[in-house]
């Protein structure tokens, strides 16, 4: 399936990268009156890798991709998107790059072909090119023979990746993606971001803010996101490494939730949650960890099942660097 | 959005009831008096003392004239030509000359009528003093009229549109947001939750409705209050009976709102539909501003399955005329027969979309 | 050699909204065939003329002179006979029931009265419920009795040996600019002012308003588009169809009313145009203020549809208004754009008869689409 122009094209526009880097930010800050949204945070993309923000909802994704694609202006700090600088070159900006927010913003009220010409028009192509990028986004959405079809009538997985299709049809190469996935079915999503590594492999630069883990392990580096700061920057190995100091224990016993509660005042565990049926523990790297928790548990008559070290997943770094924030806004409140 | 559907009208009302006025007097009047005589002078004093012109300007030429009527500083000119006077004891009639500004019919009717009244009057007089010079002793005759105006002694517009507002005010607030209401629980598909728990439709449906009514009700009590407060405009037939009147009414109203509610899709459809094409023609074609009379007779065929039309007569005979039911039984009668056809099909369409 | 032309992308909204505006049929109906509707209704169905005035008849004299009497006011089209009562009790509930409007009572000394040379007086009763109808109907009454009085006047004089008596004064009332009193003339102006401030204000609000609430605004924000481009590819639909309605309204004045333009079409178009920003702007303006449809419609249609129809002079004079109203008419750009309609449409007068209510609307214009865009280009930031 040709996903780009079957023959190498150039972009329609160039794109003076300095570097090699697509995206650049330096201690980025919004605020919003009181409320600091965005905290100081600073990283670079690489041209054509996926770099993924990971947070909670309200802890400044949404923020700083606005600021990014130059709908809000910073407070502080700056950044540089294709090379231009996100507080004065907004226009030079927004004709290189796409975005496609969660809410799929199309128009319910017109069919698929119409929301295509209209977006095409919107960014310029016309004539030969509209037709020909239209094609390619009606197929690569799988849309063939509904073109006709009001948008409103089309279901999650189709109207994500129309959306997809109408936010890339100019070919920009750096694209910016809000929380694409929110509210479609897996199967979608996994055909999405099957289209979302076709594009990278193509070279176009891919920003895209998630809150879902198994998403995070897609991309090429990951910063975590939380209380408007970047507690955490690196590829999805990198992160799960950098809880080295801990060891992660999986627990399957008959009272997870006493358990945790149990282990919990240990002077050498760190962190508890709950995972599926069982419970992830993380310790400080003490010796015979194992041991202690099987006899704490044993002691208080809980039937201990498995205990077993594990490589960290996404969510334990998380949640660890999360608790670690708090502790971190705690002392420093106090 | 509330606050706004209520004051809105509210302000409305006022505003109407002071501004909405027909009445005509002080009508500008410029005057070119190329006579000088003192029968010239008379005859422009007729019309300076009554209150219905106002002689905004005195001429020399009659190119201003022409400007006072096309800049519409003066509605009313009034031409005296040299050698008035003297044609006035000849014999002869002497000619005057009177112009109108016809953009302004209403205002250029009744003028020119009330012009021709003091004209014929003052030229009545002159004849019969000339005839009682030439000795003639016995008065002729002639025939006069006393006026007696019933119900709105004073011709204020204001007790005339008063009424009339009640009846719009009960239709936007009882027809317009039921509709709205109801639409609005469709598109956020709060009515479909409804429909799949164990009430039945009709309980539904009094539930929807309930809240409307009880609003209209205490419009009219809003309105009645305020009227006899600041236009000092009283239900001279009774508070009572109007409510009673009024609540027959909402029947209709409240059937209407409901019947739009089952073929508008969206709020913005339901707005529409409701003020284009239900309210704006049964507030033109009612009586309330245009008296039916005028209309072509297929028209005022029409105007008779307007429930709006029969609301105005009962309210304006209950604030004006103080009447019973016993001449207005007719039009209760009427919206009753109205209220209950248009409710229980409304009913029945709505029940047939819940399925 | 190139020339620096300003390139303005508005074709793709300008067509989106085009769609849009065809898909909702009802929006469209509205806006293209109620201003004719409308017309329509005006002209032939709801005008001031008071005509078909329900009378009724009490004659206690009952001779061929009263009868005489009472047919003058039934040969004209102003009075219909709904009844001739028996007895003085019935006048109330006639009143009361509003089955006549007038009732004319005719003493039984009235041909006595006109024999002897003496005055005879009649006796009507008007319901003034609607003030209009009462005034109007009272000066028609007056009239008929005046005239009449005259020709029994004239033929005492005759009995009693003058003869050739003239009336001394050769009355010629002269109406301009619409001989007829047609109420459509009147209205014409007024209804073609209300068609446009209605359609720029209300129509320009919920676009733009449409936009934010749907969430799609966001997308065309992070577009190349600019604010610009946006505003302009949504109002000019709503322009070209207010136009077509506004010429739809002229040209059926024309056909069915027999009003045509006296005066300057440069100027009338020049005037409306003026005004028309004037009302974008406003459409703007409130555009920005609120954050949905519903209240936007809402509150166009109260500071536009109902001010221009009751206050501008639209419908009612505005000179009979107690002062305080008087002065809020000030603020209404629909009162001077009305001026101006009628100046030109009816009286075909020139500029210096309206300048000062242009220059009026030119600054009213210029006032809001400043405010308005800088509104605008905040909140797009």
């Amino acid at each position: 399936m040709k996903l780009w122009n079957g023959h190498k094209k150039q972009p329609a526009t160039t794109v003076p990268f300095d570097n090699d880097v697509a995206v650049v930010a330096e201690e980025l800050t919004k605020k919003f009156g009181k409320f600091v949204a965005v905290d100081h945070v600073s990283f670079k993309v690489k041209r054509g890798e996926i770099f993924g923000f990971l947070g909670p909802n309200g802890a400044g994704k949404s923020t700083t991709i606005r600021m990014l694609c130059g709908l809000y202006s910073p407070t502080e700090g700056s950044a540089r998107v294709g090379g231009f600088d996100i507080a004065s070159q907004t226009d030079e900006i927004k004709s290189r790059i796409g975005y496609m927010s969660q809410k799929f913003s199309l128009y319910e009220d017109l069919t698929v072909e119409q929301n295509i010409n209209f977006y095409g028009g919107i960014y310029g192509l016309e004539g030969a090119r509209l037709e020909e990028r239209k094609r390619w986004a009606i197929e690569m959405a799988g849309l063939t023979g509904k073109e006709s079809t009001l948008a409103h009538a089309l279901s999650g997985g189709w109207r994500q990746r129309l959306a997809l299709g109408c936010s890339i049809l100019h070919e920009p190469p750096i694209l910016f993606l809000d929380e694409p996935t929110g509210g479609v079915d897996p199967v979608s999503r996994r055909k999405f971001w099957d289209l979302i590594y076709d594009l990278s492999h193509r070279g176009v630069t891919i920003f895209v803010t998630t809150h879902y883990m198994d998403e995070a392990e897609h991309c090429n580096t990951l910063g975590l996101i939380y209380s408007g700061k970047l507690i955490a920057l690196g590829s999805p190995t990198e992160l799960k490494h950098s809880l080295d100091r801990y060891s992660v224990f999986e627990v399957q016993c008959s009272n997870p939730v006493d358990a945790m509660e149990l282990l919990r005042d240990q002077a050498w565990a760190a962190e508890t949650s709950i995972f599926g049926s069982a419970f992830h523990i993380s310790t400080l790297n003490v010796s015979d960890a194992e041991k202690k928790i099987h006899g704490i548990l044993t002691n208080e008559k809980i039937v201990v099942s498995r205990i077993e070290k594990i490589i960290p997943s996404l969510e334990d770094v998380f949640i660890q660097r999360i608790a670690e924030e708090d502790v971190r806004k705690n002392g420093a409140r106090n | 959005m509330f606050g706004i559907s209520f004051f809105a009208p509210v302000f409305q009302l006022i505003i109407l009831g002071y501004a909405a006025t027909f009445d005509v007097s002080k009508i500008p009047m410029a005057v070119c008096d190329f006579d000088h005589s003192s029968s010239s002078r008379s005859l422009i004093q007729k019309f300076t003392s009554t209150e219905y012109f106002i002689v905004e300007g005195y001429f020399e030429k009659t190119s201003e004239i022409d400007h006072q009527l096309d800049d519409g500083h003066a509605s009313i000119a009034l031409v005296i030509p040299r050698g008035f006077e003297k044609k006035l004891g000849s014999g002869h009639p002497a000619p005057l000359q009177l112009i109108a500004d016809g953009t302004e019919t209403s205002t250029a009717g009744i003028g020119l009528s009330y012009a021709s009244i003091i004209v014929s009057n003052y030229a009545q007089n002159i004849l019969l003093e000339s005839l009682m010079k030439k000795g003639s002793v016995t008065t002729p005759a002639r025939v006069s009229a006393e006026f007696r105006v019933w119900y709105n002694p004073e011709l204020k517009s204001r007790n005339f549109m008063v009424p009339g507002v009640l009846g719009l005010l009960l239709m936007v607030m009882t027809m317009l947001l039921t509709s709205l209401a109801i639409v609005k629980e469709k598109e956020l598909g709060t009515l479909e939750q409804l429909v799949v728990t164990p009430i039945k439709p009709y309980q539904l449906i009094i539930g929807k409705l309930a809240p409307f009514f009880l609003i209209g009700v205490i419009d009219v009590i809003l309105v009645v209050f305020f009227a006899s407060l600041i236009f000092s405009l009283p239900v001279k037939g009774g508070v009572l009976l109007l409510l009673l009147l009024s609540l027959i009414f909402l029947m209709t109203t409240l059937g209407l709102g409901l019947f739009i509610s089952t073929i508008s899709r969206t709020q913005q459809q339901a707005m529409m539909t409701a003020i284009f094409f239900f309210m704006l023609p049964m507030m033109f074609f009612s009586g309330f501003v245009f008296p039916i009379e005028n209309m072509p007779t297929i028209i005022q065929y029409v105007s008779y399955v307007i429930p709006l039309r029969y609301y105005f007569v009962i309210v304006r005979g209950l604030f004006l005329k103080g009447v019973g039911l016993d001449i207005l039984w007719p039009q209760a009668l009427a919206l009753f027969i109205f209220g209950s056809v248009i409710l229980s099909m409304s009913v029945l369409r709505f029940q047939k979309k819940l399925e | 050699m190139k020339s620096h032309m300003v390139s303005l992308n508005i074709l793709p909204i300008v067509r989106k909204e085009f769609r849009q505006i065809k898909r909702d049929k009802r929006i469209l109906s509205i806006l293209l065939f109620i201003p004719a509707l409308m017309l329509l209704m005006f002209g032939y169905a709801l005008n001031f003329d008071v005509k078909h005035t329900s009378m009724a008849v009490y004659d206690e004299d009952r001779s061929s002179t009263s009868r005489e009497f009472v047919e003058q006011f039934f040969i004209s089209e102003y009075f219909t006979k709904v009844q001739t009562l028996e007895s003085k009790a019935e006048i109330n509930n006639l009143l009361d029931a509003e089955q006549a409007r007038v009732v004319l009572v005719i003493p039984s000394s009235f041909t006595k009265d006109i024999q002897r040379g003496r005055a005879a007086s009649v006796q009507v009763i008007v319901d003034g419920a609607n003030s209009n109808a009462a005034s109007t109907v009272l000066g028609y009454i007056n009239a008929i009795i005046q005239q009449y009085s005259v020709k029994v006047m004239t033929e005492s004089f005759v009995r009693m040996g003058q003869q050739n008596i003239t009336m001394p004064i050769d009355f010629e009332p002269r109406v301009w600019y619409n001989p007829e009193l047609e109420s459509a003339k009147f209205l014409v102006p007024g209804l073609i002012a209300f068609i446009l401030m209605v359609t720029a204000v209300v129509s320009t609000a919920m676009a733009i308003v449409r936009e934010r609430e749907l969430g799609t605004m966001e997308q065309l924000m992070v577009s190349p588009i600019k604010p610009i481009e946006l505003i302009l590819g949504k109002t000019i639909p709503y322009t070209l169809i207010s136009l077509f309605a506004t010429v739809t309204v002229l040209f059926l004045g024309y056909i069915l009313f027999d009003v045509s333009i006296k005066g300057s079409i440069f100027l009338l178009s020049l005037v409306t145009f003026i005004f028309f920003i004037g009302s974008l702007g406003m459409g703007l303006l409130i555009s920005t203020m609120v954050e949905t449809q519903q209240l936007a419609f809402m509150i166009a249609a109260i500071v536009s549809m109902l001010p221009t129809f009751i206050l501008s002079g639209f419908v009612f004079p505005i000179r009979n208004m107690p002062i305080i109203i008087q002065g809020i008419t000030y603020l209404l750009p629909a009162r001077y754009f009305l001026v101006v309609l009628r100046a030109i449409i009816l009286k075909g007068a020139g500029l210096s008869a309206f300048w000062d209510q242009a220059l009026i609307l030119a600054i009213y214009a210029f006032f809001m689409i400043s405010i308005s865009s800088l509104r605008m280009r905040k909140i797009l930031r």
